[in-house]
């Protein structure tokens, strides 16, 4: 436990000690902006309808896998490339120590800032539609989807060192393109957990969500308990890599 | 060829027909040795196949084949055995945000270490006054100081460094030998790198030389050195008479053969300080003027392909 802490505390002192916070920061900010430049002046039942349209979709297909690709990929990635992912392995702890302390820093870092994010675009949503429940809904969906997405996007940044190009690839691909063609795939979509979340939470907003739901079931247990899922085969699957590839 | 044995009695760590490849190129070939207490030094000129091997020892690569065993475990299948070994690597290795005391902490909790031997690994390695200050803002020598301090927190019984006295200065160096051979005094193996002879001459009772991933020599230092005498060197004498003085020198037995060339003439020899003794009153006596004296050949990493050759 105490090695899997520090690790946990050293890697986000990693992710959040430099400047690309400050930029993506500025990315999760992005869909606030775009929610108070749609809700002027229109009414709070608008306000409401709007906010479940452009905003949120921008929040969790753009700044949220973008922030966490960033530092999912980040987490063992950087390791590699600074050289010192030799000083981690060859400690005394299993890999999958090592794995699950990144995953969970990188998840945290995300959380952080998409947590922050999400707050500020609940409390807007406060002031423009007169509704705090969102804002609950927004955080625990956040959670979902940064958990989801820096599992994938942390085993991506060890293996590749083009983690990031591959990983922009994927979400405009599968997560913006091929998922929304085929209703059938929205299973797999990590994007949708995180909306399956948000709408299990915040029932009012599933009429508004239907087209991006499609046939999926809202539930923020049902959501949690596939990360959960992602995040063991993500540290299984990290541990391994960390066991069989070199380390040069 | 082999000036000693390659094997050490009472072995920590055991390379059992070890090679590594990576793609087509071989970095380390066939190579069978082992370490045991006390100070090993891993010789060989740059790109020779030092750092793979230790990084093999170290489980950091997997051999293409044969098989490492650090007190008879496989470390890449066990990593409790790093409980009892680490690893101070050449490359930097260190997070610069941290200061040397947060990273000689992280160390220690990574290792399962009391946090109460994290002052007396810094100060082992003289970097009291410095500890709270960020690791990057460090010269190259306090790096690798620091990096020896995290490795010692754990108090390991088997030690590998990487050339550790790169970038250190004089000072440092004999501090950092005098704590090594200290650490080996207390029954550790302590197995470090280098490409410099009288490095590792100043640290260890015993020498591997590899050579282009080849085990090229092992044995202590004198046999190795011994090994070494009758290495013949190449110099270029510039001599406005050169036949002259190349005679000379062959019938006074100074060199083994010549070759004239224009402005000059090149000397093979055993014996390169005989050699340098003998040109000036030869010179005077034949009333020559001497341009030049130059080795031609005396890099460390011609001498080991010399031993390689034998």
């Amino acid at each position: 436990m105490r090695a899997y802490l520090a690790i946990v505390r050293v890697t986000l002192q990693q992710l959040l000690g430099g400047k690309r916070v400050l930029g993506l920061g500025s990315i999760a900010l992005l869909p606030t902006l775009v929610m108070v430049l749609v809700t002027r002046d229109v009414s709070a039942r608008a306000a409401y309808i709007e906010f479940h349209d452009a905003p949120l979709v921008i929040l969790f297909l753009l700044a949220l896998p973008i922030v966490a690709l960033i530092f999912g990929a980040a987490a063992l990635g950087d390791e590699r490339r600074e050289g010192t992912l030799s000083f981690l392995v060859t400690r005394p702890i299993p890999r999958s120590v090592i794995v699950a302390g990144k995953l969970t820093a990188s998840w945290l870092a995300t959380f952080v800032v998409l947590g922050s994010a999400a707050a500020v675009a609940g409390v807007v949503l406060f002031t423009t539609a007169d509704t705090w429940s969102p804002l609950w809904a927004l955080l625990v969906a956040a959670a979902v989807g940064a958990a989801a997405y820096t599992a994938v996007f942390l085993v991506l940044g060890h293996v590749t060192s083009r983690a990031v190009l591959i990983g922009l690839a994927y979400l405009f691909i599968w997560e913006s393109g091929l998922t929304f063609a085929a209703d059938s795939l929205g299973n797999v979509s990590l994007f949708r957990i995180a909306l399956t979340a948000y709408a299990g939470i915040e029932t009012a907003a599933i009429p508004l969500l239907q087209e991006p739901l499609a046939s999926l079931t809202p539930g923020a247990l049902g959501a949690a308990a596939k990360v959960v899922v992602i995040s063991g085969l993500a540290v299984v699957a990290g541990a391994t890599l960390l066991r069989r590839r070199d380390v040069t | 060829m082999t000036v000693g044995p390659a094997l050490s009695d009472d072995a920590t760590v055991e390379v059992s027909s070890v090679s590594k490849w990576f793609g087509q190129k071989v970095a380390v070939s066939d190579v069978t040795c082992s370490f045991g207490p006390g100070i090993t030094g891993l010789l060989g000129p740059n790109g020779a196949g030092k750092t793979t091997l230790l990084r093999l020892l170290c489980g950091l690569l997997e051999p293409s084949d044969g098989s490492v065993r650090i007190h008879g475990v496989d470390p890449r299948r066990r990593p409790s055995v790093y409980a009892r070994v680490a690893l101070v690597p050449e490359e930097a290795a260190v997070y610069g945000f941290q200061t040397a005391r947060q990273f000689v902490t992280y160390a220690a909790d990574l290792s399962g270490a009391d946090r109460s031997g994290v002052d007396e690994a810094i100060s082992s390695v003289a970097l009291d006054d410095d500890a709270d200050r960020p690791i990057s803002e460090f010269s190259k020598g306090m790096r690798q100081r620091a990096k020896v301090a995290a490795a010692l927190v754990g108090r390991p019984d088997v030690l590998v460094l990487d050339e550790p006295l790169n970038g250190t200065d004089p000072v440092q160096r004999a501090h950092l030998i005098e704590m090594f051979r200290t650490f080996a005094a207390e029954g550790r193996t302590v197995i470090v790198s280098s490409h410099v002879l009288a490095e590792v001459e100043r640290m260890a009772d015993r020498v591997l030389a590899i050579v282009d991933g080849k085990l090229a020599a092992a044995g202590d230092v004198a046999a190795i050195r011994s090994a070494m005498s009758d290495i013949p060197y190449r110099v270029r004498i510039g001599a406005d008479e050169p036949r002259r003085l190349g005679a000379r020198l062959l019938v006074g037995g100074h060199a083994s053969s010549i070759e004239v060339d224009h402005g000059g003439l090149v000397v093979e020899t055993t014996d390169l300080t005989d050699l340098g003794m003998a040109i000036p009153p030869l010179a005077q006596e034949l009333d020559l003027r001497l341009t030049s004296f130059e080795p031609q050949d005396e890099s460390l990493e011609s001498v080991f392909r010399y031993l390689v050759r034998r």
